[in-house]
């Protein structure tokens, strides 16, 4: 030791930096995609109970039905239009969620509740026992907590 | 010699620094959740701290064995009996929370009223099936609404035959009362706890930063990242009542679930949301009284409520009005900790 | 281990300066939502004690460093954090310094992302969770920056002392 330092960033250096890049990498794809923790995940829980967890892609290849207590409830992915939409003739572009579709419940609460598209919102159902909650994803900037209303 | 006197000199000093300053709260970031359907609603609890986990359960049981005791719809809750015309003995819990219903009935005069049920079940509001009622009905249950007292009988206390009740307009907030309580007593760092829309944001959140809690949107209901404005609380209840949360619409007309219980009809007062916002004291039920609060004020409407407020409530809460023509109208204790959401197109207003 | 009062000098200027830029980095709180992680700034002391001084002066150096800033801010919660992280960094550049293959920003980089990781450590032991791993990637990427941020103040100060020997810091 008490070696005179090398000054100059050199080979070797890099290869430093290619193994802290080399350990992120495999530390994000062991952490984040393990639990699912970092994708957002739709979680169907039924009489308290997990019935259910998908992607919101997943709705891509068609709609979702739960049926409890007498009533069903149809889960479709939606898309939340951007306040400036791209001009003509691009495809459509938005935030994509998640949204009850079509209920035969008589409160028709959670078709009314739109579309949710971010972590910690839900769709609940309450003659058919039903919530939908997203779970997982980044937090987001400007996000809150809880809701009062 | 010397030495050990320099060593204990730097012993005492290292112990008085360490000892004096004591650590701050349990830096706690680890977060237990829960989700369930009780009280007709949902309740979304978040704890954190060394005791979540048993206070998270405690919390749940809580919130279904208060569920089981003041529900309407439970066939053998007291509630229950007390509607159908039984003397019931009511416990101390129960006692008190009707004294509290009793005492926000008077000093509101009677905006608030949980004698209101059977006007509610009249418009369906209870069942799910909803109707508009015949106006000789309505005034006829105004009346009825209006001589809703409890009186005491030698078996216990009783209704008349007619007469109901329905405590759904203050259970919420007094479950938050008593989750205040728990979260203190098993000393929770911090917690978020939304019963249905009634918001304890217990301590702060972990980065240290108060709770962020979105007051919604009453003109995009159907939106739920779409605000009003944002409230940042530190050991604090938030209530909102407004006509979007559960109404109908019949011959092109909408009727909402808050009831007048001077008119019988959904209270039109040029209010789209109320929320009120209490800090947290030991021993007070500012969560009860967040709760009847919200409800009493939007029925009264802004001049009325922003008077009664000015004359009896300013000093326990603080009020975020929503209305009609677009403005939110906030009370000077907010001033700092409310946000108004820019791209809501309201304008603010402060009054004191 | 007997120090010389110049080495002793040394370390007690070396330690107040660690402590000085503890006391700076609390200026850039990291948008991570863990207490007690922090970027890691007073490595820059350790990588210069580290080729002046040599590793055992250097550990004293960290030790006083962590149990001071812990006693002046009050927490001895910090104190696991700053040890664990100052020691998985000091630990990790000895390691590479005795390779001889790498500069001083190799060494810096290493040095930070273990730093890092400590932290990371430390902020799973104290909160019996294993949610703090969530960060760790991120906090890594950071390391790269804060490593490199280090190294070139490092060899900054290494080519200012170009004329001075570093040997004749140590003996009389």
């Amino acid at each position: 030791m008490k070696s005179s330092p090398k000054l100059r960033p050199n080979v070797w250096d890099a290869l430093v930096v290619l193994a802290v890049l080399a350990l992120a990498a495999g530390g994000a794809l062991a952490v984040w995609s393990g639990g699912g923790d970092g994708t957002l995940t739709a979680v169907v829980t039924i009489d308290g109970e997990e019935a259910d967890r998908f992607s919101p892609a997943d709705l891509l290849e068609g709609p979702r039905t739960y049926t409890n207590n007498g009533y069903t409830l149809e889960v479709a992915c939606g898309l939340r239009q951007l306040e400036n939409p791209p001009p003509d003739h691009a495809p459509p572009a938005g935030e994509a969620g998640v949204r009850a579709a079509w209920a035969d419940c008589p409160t028709q609460d959670c078709v009314r509740t739109g579309l949710i598209t971010r972590s910690g919102q839900s769709i609940v159902c309450l003659p058919a026992g039903i919530i939908i909650r997203l779970e997982g994803g980044a937090a987001e900037d400007g996000g809150v907590d809880a809701v009062v209303g | 010699m010397r030495r050990l006197r320099s060593i204990t000199l730097v012993l005492a000093l290292v112990l008085g620094l360490t000892g004096c300053s004591a650590p701050p709260a349990d830096p706690d970031t680890a977060e237990e959740h829960v989700q369930f359907l009780a009280m007709d609603t949902v309740m979304t609890l978040s704890l954190y701290g060394e005791n979540r986990a048993e206070a998270l359960s405690a919390a749940e049981d809580l919130i279904r064995s208060l569920e089981a005791k003041l529900s309407r719809t439970e066939e053998d809750s007291a509630v229950s009996r007390l509607n159908r015309g039984e003397a019931v003995e009511l416990d101390e819990e129960l006692d008190s929370l009707l004294s509290l219903a009793a005492f926000f009935r008077l000093a509101t005069e009677g905006a608030f009223n949980i004698g209101v049920a059977p006007l509610a079940s009249t418009w369906g509001f209870t069942t799910d099936h909803y109707q508009v009622p015949d106006p000789s009905e309505i005034s006829r249950l105004v009346k009825v609404v209006e001589e809703t007292w409890l009186r005491d009988s030698p078996e216990g206390h009783v209704l008349e035959p007619g007469q109901a009740i329905d405590l759904g307009g203050i259970a919420k907030g007094y479950a938050a009362d008593k989750l205040a309580e728990l979260f203190r007593e098993r000393e929770i760092p911090r917690a978020m706890a939304s019963l249905g829309g009634n918001v304890l944001a217990w301590g702060n959140r972990p980065d240290g930063t108060p709770w962020r809690v979105g007051v919604q949107d009453p003109a995009r209901p159907d939106d739920q990242s779409a605000f009003a404005g944002i409230l940042s609380l530190k050991n604090a209840f938030a209530v909102t009542s407004g006509g979007y949360q559960r109404y109908f619409e019949e011959g092109g007309r909408v009727y909402h679930h808050i009831l007048d219980p001077a008119t019988g009809y959904p209270a039109d007062s040029g209010l789209t949301s109320v929320t009120v916002v209490a800090d947290y004291f030991p021993g007070e039920s500012f969560g009860t009284l967040c709760d009847a609060l919200s409800t009493a004020f939007f029925v009264m409407g802004e001049e009325d409520a922003l008077d009664a407020w000015r004359e009896d409530w300013s000093r326990d809460v603080d009020l975020v009005l929503v209305t009609e023509d677009g403005r939110v109208v906030i009370t000077q204790g907010l001033a700092e900790s409310f946000t108004l959401d820019e791209g809501s197109g309201y304008t603010l207003e402060i009054v004191s | 281990m007997r120090l010389t009062t110049r080495q002793l000098t040394l370390c007690a200027l070396l330690t107040a300066m660690a402590l000085a830029l503890s006391y700076l980095e609390n200026l850039f709180p990291l948008a991570v939502p863990i207490p007690g992680v922090k970027l890691g700034l007073a490595n820059i002391v350790t990588v210069f004690a580290l080729y002046a001084l040599g590793p055992r002066q250097s550990l004293m150096i960290l030790a006083a460093r962590c149990l001071l800033g812990a006693m002046f801010a009050g927490n001895m919660n910090a104190l696991l954090f700053s040890l664990l992280g100052g020691l998985a960094a000091m630990l990790t550049m000895i390691g590479l310094v005795r390779l001889r293959r790498f500069s001083v920003y190799g060494v810096s980089v290493g040095g930070a992302a273990a730093h890092n990781c400590g932290q990371v450590a430390a902020a799973v032991l104290t909160l019996g969770s294993a949610a703090p791993l969530y960060y760790l990637p991120i906090l890594l990427l950071v390391s790269l920056g804060t490593g490199t941020l280090t190294g070139l103040a490092a060899s900054g100060l290494f080519q200012a002392l170009g004329h001075t020997n570093l040997r004749y810091l140590i003996k009389e």
